[in-house]
């Protein structure tokens, strides 16, 4: 080699120009997305598939609930968004995004199947998640197509911003191995790290879509504001509902800060203030996705899931 | 997406069955109707400046050199030797030829060359006449249209890694043998070929090996015989992450025997579209009334992509779902892996991979 490669560096690069995407650090930039077509078999999957740990099981059970709807309507907005899209480049990776985004939802939809197979009644909070995502933030009557537009590129941006969440999470479980420490069930682990490893593959679509409809700082900062807002609350009555309609539990368990608290603590959940401290971050005029997770890291675990392997063509 | 549901207009009911709609969702809807209408005024994407052009689509080739038998190399720049986009192990660039053919190489270089881009084309006699092109069009002082680069095959620098490349196959894994070493990983390469001519820049790999004592290994079938992939992939230890390119029989058996292995990962270059099995040519019309023709080796979705590039598509391998249309009349023949039989009878089709008998018109809602 006639140049002496830079030093290793450490996978989270600090600031670097914002106009260049990932220049000067070692993420990768220019991944060819494409979705990976895994199957799961949930039959011997416990509901409570971190032992004993009833609060954190389904904290992130809300994922499963929240999940299949949200992301299909990723996709049909993302969709509608293609033909906006005047760089060749981007529209490919929006494509991939999309694809990988309805696996996602095809696979969560899976979980969800086989939770109310396992009598779980989840109908009246998968009722309100179906108005959520196809009513109050669906396509508007009578908008002219300017607005029209414009609502587009706004929900584009509250994609932008819970992909900045999905990736702090995908991020998250690619590292939580008190997870495994705990005996958490290995087919639920695959698949919400394959499906976290294709969210930290894929960070920066969503925000780099929205800097080409929509350069402005107000929007961006405006929806994340909206998004943090409704996952919060999402997330807090998903695991309520969750709670209560548990037939193991019946009523056992009360929802409690305090439980989920602790379960941060020992790493079964991600720690809220690294999350708030995250969220900051998407406000900084020099935020860009490539600097948030690695991508190195995901890379090596989609080499090694057993369903993404099985997938593999 | 495949589960499309009717508008709901009233709130569905309180999550714990309290007779009355829920006031959450109230809330939203009341917000919804006020934050619409004043954040969508302003015509922001009309009035944006337009993004830069930052790729070069056009490069000259610089220098060519043969490097194994019926292999030559290629090194691209730009006409004014400007700055190139960065890449790293296992990106490609796609080269649009003068016939229009597209294909896509491997860059086999250095990074680090931020001014130059080098890929290696081996000629294949009964390919589809891609490599011939190159071989016979791509002279030095010649230009060439391209797009990327772009990486289906990232090397995500594992701290154990065994690189198999079988003959041409050595282009993406070179770079990741050098990156693997200034990183000081662990890792071994395993390059493999009919004999020692067919093999491409033998003299990097020997000097490779002279410099990295005991990584790298060369097998010929002409002087070792044919290698098993059981016997490629034992000298991955446990934990270790394999990295494989060469011909398909090659990527199959190292697939096929890679679950026997110590090997924690297997990465190999992930194509995306399927090839056309037994197609025969049959026509799409459209809802404005246009025809097109999709010819025997060419999906019904290409055609529409050629007409409107804005055309959703995703996996093209009949998985995901993205690409789904509704057809309005005529017979499809079903080749995907997605849709439910229900869908079916409804008149859904995706146009990646499905396609239709001979001559066959099938009416589009789209």
């Amino acid at each position: 080699m006639s140049t002496i490669p830079p030093t290793d560096r450490p996978d989270r690069p600090d600031g670097t120009d914002r106009n260049d995407r990932t220049d000067g650090t070692d993420e990768h930039s220019d991944l060819v997305l494409t979705p990976r077509d895994v199957r799961f078999d949930w039959d011997r999957v416990p509901v409570h598939w971190v032992p004993g740990e009833p609060t954190a099981t389904h904290v992130i059970n809300v994922l499963h609930m929240l999940l299949p709807e949200g992301e299909r309507w990723f996709v049909r907005v993302f969709q509608q968004a293609v033909p906006l899209i005047t760089d060749e480049e981007l529209r490919e990776r929006v494509l991939g995004f999309t694809g990988q985004e309805a696996m996602h939802a095809e696979a969560h939809q899976g979980v969800l199947d086989h939770f109310v197979a396992k009598g779980i009644d989840i109908g009246p909070y998968i009722a309100q998640v179906e108005y959520l995502f196809n009513h109050l933030l669906g396509d508007k009557e009578g908008l002219s197509p300017q607005r029209e537009r414009e609502y587009l590129i706004e929900r584009v941006a509250i994609i932008a911003g819970i992909e900045h969440f999905t990736a702090f999470l995908g991020d998250w479980i690619l590292n939580a191995k008190a997870l495994d420490r705990a005996g958490a069930d290995e087919i639920m682990l695959d698949l919400l790290r394959w499906h976290g490893a294709e969210e930290v593959e894929h960070r920066s679509v969503a925000y780099d879509l929205l800097r080409h409809l929509d350069p402005g700082y107000l929007r961006r900062a405006r929806t994340m504001v909206v998004s943090i807002t409704a996952l919060l609350q999402l997330w807090v009555r998903g695991t309520r509902f969750l709670l209560a309609v548990d037939p193991e539990l019946a009523g056992s368990v009360e929802p409690s800060v305090r439980t989920a608290w602790t379960a941060a603590r020992r790493g079964l959940l991600p720690n809220p203030v690294k999350l708030g401290i995250s969220a900051l971050r998407y406000f900084s005029r020099n935020y860009h996705p490539s600097q948030e997770g690695s991508t190195r890291q995901a890379i090596a675990y989609l080499g090694a899931s057993p369903a993404a392997r099985a997938a593999a063509h | 997406m495949s589960r499309p549901q009717p508008p709901r207009l009233v709130p569905p009911p309180d999550l714990y069955g309290r007779p009355r709609p829920d006031r959450y969702l109230q809330a939203l809807d009341w917000l919804a109707s006020k934050y619409v209408p004043l954040f969508t005024g302003k015509d922001r994407y009309g009035t944006r400046p337009r993004p830069p052009e930052t790729h070069p689509q056009e490069l000259t080739v610089v220098s060519r050199e043969p490097v194994a038998d019926d292999v030559v190399s290629l090194r691209l720049a730009t006409g004014d030797r400007r700055l190139l986009p960065r890449w790293q192990p296992g990106a490609h660039l796609d080269l649009i030829l003068p016939s229009g053919r597209r294909r896509q190489y491997s860059l086999c270089g250095d990074p680090a060359d931020r001014y130059a881009y080098r890929i290696a084309v081996r000629l294949l006699p009964d390919g589809q006449g891609g490599s011939a092109e190159v071989h016979r069009e791509l002279t030095a002082g010649s230009t060439v249209g391209i797009r990327g680069p772009r990486n289906a095959f990232p090397f995500a620098g594992d701290r154990k890694v065994l690189l198999l490349a079988g003959g041409i196959g050595l282009t993406p894994v070179l770079p990741m043998a050098r990156e693997a070493a200034w990183r000081g990983l662990d890792w071994h390469l395993v390059h493999t070929g009919r004999s020692r001519a067919s093999l491409p820049f033998a003299g990097e790999v020997a000097r490779l090996a002279a410099r990295h004592p005991g990584r790298v290994t060369v097998l010929t079938d002409d002087e070792h015989g044919m290698p098993s992939a059981t016997d490629l992939l034992a000298r991955a230890g446990e934990g270790t992450a394999v990295y494989c390119c060469g011909p398909v029989p090659m990527l199959d058996a190292v697939q096929a025997a890679f679950a026997r292995s110590e090997a924690k990962a297997l990465h190999f270059e992930r194509f995306s579209a399927a090839p056309i099995v037994d197609g025969k040519p049959f026509t799409l019309r459209l809802r404005d009334g246009r025809e097109l023709l999709v010819p025997a080796d060419r999906t019904a979705l290409e055609v529409l992509r050629a007409d409107d590039p804005g055309t959703p598509y995703s996996c093209q391998q009949g998985f995901c779902g993205v690409c789904k249309l509704r057809v309005l009349s005529g017979t499809v023949d079903h080749r995907d892996r997605k849709l439910s039989a229900q869908q079916r009878a409804d008149g859904e089709m995706l146009v990646c991979v499905s396609r239709a008998a001979e001559g066959e018109c099938l009416e589009l809602d789209v």
